[in-house]
């Protein structure tokens, strides 16, 4: 391991000052970047230390919308009642360890391909907060590994609208417990999202063809006859673009049918 | 008795306080150097320039080491001296170690290692079977042929031809300990070296090598591993070696541990096989008789293979009567790690070549598979000889299946998987029942020896050393039962000492599941050397017969007086009698002539069966085994809870061996799978949701320890019928063979259940 | 080189303190500087599990963690989970029910079910297998380790007052 700096501010506005450097990363429960910086596939100067922020932790419930701030645990959202299949798939994340060190904050920010937050924010249609603004998760997800953040802007919390009806699938990279496929459905106010991590070069996406289908019969039989193009979809060592592809019908299927 | 229970563990108290020390937890001293390997970027070429200097100009840098700065050439393969422990120009494979760091710190000597510029003009590498089978890198000169009978006019006659090929992928070993050694150098110019380690002996042998030293100037020892499963027989030889070389050069104690990429990159694993078959079969599924092609990637350098491939070809009949055979054996070099032994050393491929063989027969012709399995088994009689010429004794598996088969309602679950079958779609269920035939022995004959030491102290406490090494298998706690049996004392008496070459010399790996058998004799010998001494000290001194004299409960019964265990040794102390012997055994009965592939290089079989039933959702592939039962043989075992231990871990190892153990090479020849997010072993989760395991009690045919048979390695081989039970639950979903290749990871059940579906 | 940090470590009760780079895995420094080598390194890439400890109580691998993170925070290790010179339940039970071969990963193993036993004295199957997905063991195939849970919670269930 390189060497680096470390800071642990207690305030968001001592957060910012630290990350205003050019070389500073934050770091929230490093379940990713600590292994990220062990293979020097970054190398920040600085680490700023996101968990000992108060402002940053809680989850709050009111007016039909789940807000959890940014250096929540998987854990934590695990237990929460008020979204269950926000507390599901949280509950799905790697192991117990994982869980109670990880952070949705945290997860977001780094937008790995294959985990499962970015599905639960994009199919949820929720409200990324920063210390800045409010991004809608349609703009924040810009690609692989790459998010609508600026440099030194901090993730404060996500808002999650409770829909009707939600339900995440997920088909397990079996080593590492990312998602080989997850599908997170969910059907609210403002309609049917399909979101799919694990599958795409380009990161989380939704299968707006789904959606469509979903529109007007929101059952696993609407969706019969519908594929994906395994064009674009990941090949990897564990899994070829065509088993993808196949796996996001099925994954979809299955979390419509959870989702009831 | 201590013998024969089911006693827990010796070292367990340590291991679950955390005070059990492995190597890398021994308190060294201050000044203590770390050791670390820079590593090949290319499977093949020639180092073309090399510049370390700022390796060398990292602080905290020691030395840096290449070949040439070396005394000596340095090799560290077990046998073939073609594996110098730093690359002398030449690179055959991606992670071949070309450099060594010597720094104040692991960290420091990892991190300089990486700073090297290393240029190394690459040659078009030998990677797959494939590959080597065009370039025709054959070790052994090419082919090893073994026949039995007339293949040929047996299959031009047989009424059902049956052939097809089967890919096996190698296998991790895992071991959750990675491989490390510490070396401290001594006053006198010798070595001391701690090692996690299956072969002290090849340690200290390799290491008075690279130092230009008589072997009796080093010692070796090893407390324990964590983990080794034939991981640890050859591979730890250049840790050793290179921290021996950096000990001496400086003058301080080198430590060296492989971080867990590097050593799965470094070091080799299970070897790969290809293997090629064509079954003639009456229209009754008799076998007439059975041609294979064995091909092995052995990987760069020979280690272990010759005798890994042999074990494949004398396993390739399983448990069956196979009247005509031919094998011919490709020992196939590639630029990858040179594969090594692993836990059933060529064994378990060869028994899977078989299986799938009655596996593809039994849907052939439509049969039930275990009617067709029985139908060749080799007879209870004793009448029939393997195809290599050594009769079959004492061959209880067709007992053993059949009250495998009923204690697991085999038949009654095969009807009820079918029914379930017929009415879903999505899932599908599959069970398969599959035996094991493993022979016991090194074949290596002259492997087959085992020592020990054993002291009697005056206070009555026994201090206990022997040859064979503790990697978790409870070899400590079985051989500690014989000595305590020996002398009819508690265990509590026994005190179980780390291995040392110092104490016990020559000694073979721990391996060939042969531990307690060569081991636990040669301790009983030593013991009863003492206890015979004792006796007849004591029976001229109390006017006894020897035979009246007994070791027992802690007591020594003279006649009708009867001496507290350290009272008659204060007895036999005082008397001026050695309480002191080295203890030694040799398997009888076994010849072997590698060449002819003759002869009789067992001693005996340890058998065993398993029933394996499994669920598989037809459109992601994704499986779970529902229920595994077991019955194993181990004669009469020596612990019955050790024993079970074995059965278990094995059957878990096997069945992840042949499920979700994908080892991933990228064209370029590097392992793309070099950690646990990316390997996948087994996990709580994957174990059968129901799992029973039992022991088939019948004593040993053969007078091994009490009678008891080897459990480290057979086992694994039970988990074949958790694949063929993947097979035969893909099988249900169309009416094609399903010629599945192993591991059986998802993606190819999946592929595999839609190419059945047609 | 970055600057070494001193830090004042709560471990097993007692704050030890320790000057060491930022960049040092709070692993190392239990083993190196603290001298508590029952927490092991199996795989350094946060997956088999040998080195959780607890932090606050709650497992989590040190591994994957700097040990500058850890200011102000609760560590145990393998080292204080024995009650004196009395093994705990749990760690009877893995030895007297052979959940242990090699015994590497026994030490993370009992972090991870010592914190979870103490809100959840009675797990179920399906509990004890997600409790468990974040420990590899390579020797024992867990079926000893899963009845040494079972039976380490029916212990505790027994000791606690009515």
């Amino acid at each position: 391991m390189y060497a680096f700096e470390f800071e642990r501010p207690r305030t968001l506005d001592e957060a910012v000052a630290a990350l205003a450097d050019d070389d500073a990363q934050a770091l929230a429960g490093g379940q990713t970047l600590i292994p990220t910086l062990r293979q020097r596939l970054a190398m920040p100067g600085k680490l700023v230390s996101l968990t000992a922020i108060d402002a940053l932790r809680g989850l709050s419930a009111s007016g039909g919308v789940l807000t959890i701030g940014a250096a929540t645990t998987h854990a934590e959202v695990a237990q929460q009642t008020d979204y269950p299949a926000l507390a599901k798939l949280a509950g799905g994340i790697g192991d117990p360890h994982v869980r109670n060190r990880g952070t949705i904050g945290g997860s977001i920010a780094n937008n790995d391909p294959s985990a499962c937050y970015p599905a639960g924010v994009l199919g949820s249609g929720a409200t990324v907060v920063t210390n800045r603004r409010e991004i809608a998760a349609d703009d924040y997800f810009t690609g692989l590994f790459e998010t609508a953040l600026d440099e030194g802007e901090i993730i404060t919390a996500v808002n999650f609208p409770i829909p009707d009806k939600a339900a995440y699938a997920k088909f397990d990279q079996p080593a590492s417990r990312f998602a080989l496929v997850g599908v997170f459905v969910s059907k609210g106010k403002d309609g049917v999202r399909v979101a799919v991590t694990g599958a795409s070069e380009g990161g989380v996406f939704r299968w707006a063809e789904a959606e469509a289908a979903l529109a007007s019969d929101f059952s696993a039989g609407a969706l019969e006859g519908l594929s994906v193009d395994p064009e674009g979809m990941i090949g990897d060592i564990h899994g070829g673009p065509d088993y993808r592809a196949h796996l996001i019908g099925v994954m979809t299927r299955r979390a419509v049918a959870a989702a009831g | 008795m201590s013998v024969g229970k089911p006693l827990a563990h010796d070292s367990g108290p340590l291991h679950v306080t955390g005070a059990a020390r492995y190597v890398d937890d021994i308190p060294v001293p201050a000044g203590t150097l770390h050791v670390a390997f820079g590593l090949s970027h290319e499977a093949r070429g020639t180092i073309a320039a090399m510049d370390l200097s700022e390796v060398r100009s990292t602080p905290g840098v020691v030395a840096v080491l290449t070949a040439n700065d070396l005394d000596r050439p340095v090799d560290v393969s077990p046998s073939a001296h073609d594996e110098p422990l730093l690359s002398t120009g030449e690179v055959h494979y991606h992670g071949q170690p070309i450099f060594l760091v010597i720094a104040t710190s692991h960290r420091i000597a990892r991190a300089a290692a990486r700073r090297a510029r290393v240029e190394i003009t690459p040659r078009p590498a030998v990677l797959t079977i494939d590959d080597a089978l065009e370039a025709g890198t054959y070790f052994e000169g090419g082919p090893v042929v073994w026949t039995r009978g007339d293949i040929k006019s047996a299959l031009e006659a047989a009424p059902r031809i049956v052939e097809g090929q089967i890919e096996i992928g190698g296998q991790e070993h895992f071991y959750l300990e990675g491989q490390v050694a510490l070396a401290l150098p001594q006053d006198d110019g010798g070595m001391a070296i701690a090692a996690s380690t299956q072969h002290p002996t090849e340690i200290q042998h390799k290491v008075a090598d690279a130092l230009g030293l008589p072997m009796s100037a080093v010692r070796v020892e090893t407390r324990r591993m964590g983990g080794g499963f034939g991981g640890k027989e050859s591979q730890g030889n250049a840790l050793a070696v290179a921290a021996a070389i950096a000990a001496a050069r400086t003058g301080r104690p080198c430590k060296m541990r492989y971080d867990r990429d590097d050593d799965m990159v470094i070091t080799g694993k299970r070897h790969d096989f290809r293997i090629r078959y064509r079954a003639g079969v009456d229209e009754d599924g008799k076998l007439i008789g059975v041609e294979f092609e064995q091909f092995v990637r052995a990987g760069w350098s020979l280690d272990l293979t010759p005798p890994v491939a042999d074990r494949a070809m004398l396993h390739a009949d399983n448990a069956y009567f196979i009247p005509n055979m031919r094998i011919v054996s490709l020992r196939l070099r590639t630029n990858t790690a040179s594969a090594t032994a692993f836990r059933g050393f060529g064994g378990p491929q060869g028994v899977l070549g078989i299986e799938r063989v009655m596996d593809h027969i039994a849907h052939e012709l439509g049969m039930d598979p275990l009617k067709l399995r029985l139908a060749n088994l080799y007879a209870k009689s004793g009448k029939d000889e393997t195809h290599y010429g050594q009769p079959v004794k004492g061959f209880e598996l067709a007992d053993i299946i059949g009250s495998l088969a009923e204690s697991s309602d085999y038949h009654k679950r095969r009807a009820a998987v079918a029914a379930f079958n017929a009415e879903n779609d999505v899932l599908k269920k599959g069970i398969a029942l599959t035996p094991v035939k493993f022979g016991i022995s090194f074949t290596l004959t002259h492997l087959n020896q085992a020592g020990a030491l054993v002291h009697v102290y005056q206070d009555g406490s026994i201090h206990l050393n022997h040859g064979g090494t503790e990697m978790g298998q409870g070899l400590n706690q079985k051989v500690a039962q014989v000595a305590a049996e020996g002398f009819g004392v508690g265990l509590g008496r026994v005190r179980i000492t780390a291995t040392d070459t110092g104490k016990v010399p020559n000694t073979s790996a721990t391996a060939a599941s042969s531990g307690s058998d060569l081991n636990g004799m040669a301790v009983k010998a030593a013991c009863d050397e003492i206890r015979g001494r004792m006796v007849r000290f004591l029976a001229e001194t109390h006017g006894l017969k020897p035979k009246s004299i007994l070791f027992k409960d802690g007591k020594v019964h003279l006649g009708n007086q009867r001496l507290r265990f350290v009272e008659a040794v204060q007895e036999c102390y005082m008397g001026r009698v050695s309480l002191s012997a080295t203890g030694f055994y040799k398997t009888p009965e076994i010849t072997w002539d590698r060449v002819a592939g003759k002869g009789h290089p067992f001693y005996y079989f340890a058998n065993g069966a398993a029933v394996t039933e499994v669920v598989i959702d037809r459109l992601t592939g994704e499986y779970r085994i529902l229920r595994a039962d077991i019955l194993h043989d181990v004669g009469t075992s020596l612990n019955p809870a050790i024993d079970i231990g074995q059965i278990e871990g094995g059957y878990v190892q096997g069945a992840g061996w042949l499920t979700t153990e994908e080892l991933v090479w990228d064209d370029k020849g590097r392992l793309r799978t070099h950690a646990p997010s990316t390997y996948k072993i087994p996990a709580c989760s994957d174990r059968p949701a129901q799992f029973h395991v039992a022991l088939w009690g019948r004593k040993n045919h053969v007078p091994t320890i009490y009678r008891s048979k080897a459990v480290g390695e057979p086992p694994l081989m039970l988990g074949i019928s958790a694949f063929l039970a993947l097979s035969d639950a893909v099988a249900a979903c169309g009416e094609v063979y399903p010629a599945l290749d192993a591991p059986a990871t998802p993606e190819r059940v999946m592929m595999a259940a839609k190419r059945v579906a047609g | 080189m970055t600057a070494p940090v001193t830090l004042s470590l709560a471990v097993n009760g007692a704050v030890h303190e320790v000057t060491v780079p930022p960049r040092k895995l709070l692993s190392d420094v239990l083993r190196e500087d603290l001298g508590l080598t029952g927490t092991h390194v199996g795989c350094e890439h946060g997956v088999c599990g040998a080195c959780t400890i607890l932090i606050d109580g709650q497992p989590a691998r040190a591994c994957l963690t700097f040990a500058v993170q850890m200011e102000g925070h609760d560590l145990t290790t393998i080292e204080a989970v024995s009650e004196g010179d009395r093994l705990s339940p749990l760690q009877q039970a893995l030895h007297q029910v052979h959940g242990l071969q090699c015994g590497f990963c026994t030490p993370g193993i009992i972090m991870t079910v010592t914190a979870y036993l103490r809100d959840h004295p009675d797990p179920d199957e399906v509990e004890i297998r997600d409790l468990l997905s974040g420990n590899l063991c390579r020797c024992t195939g867990y079926q000893n380790i899963v009845k040494a849970v079972i039976r380490a919670a029916a212990e505790i269930r027994a000791r606690a007052p009515a």
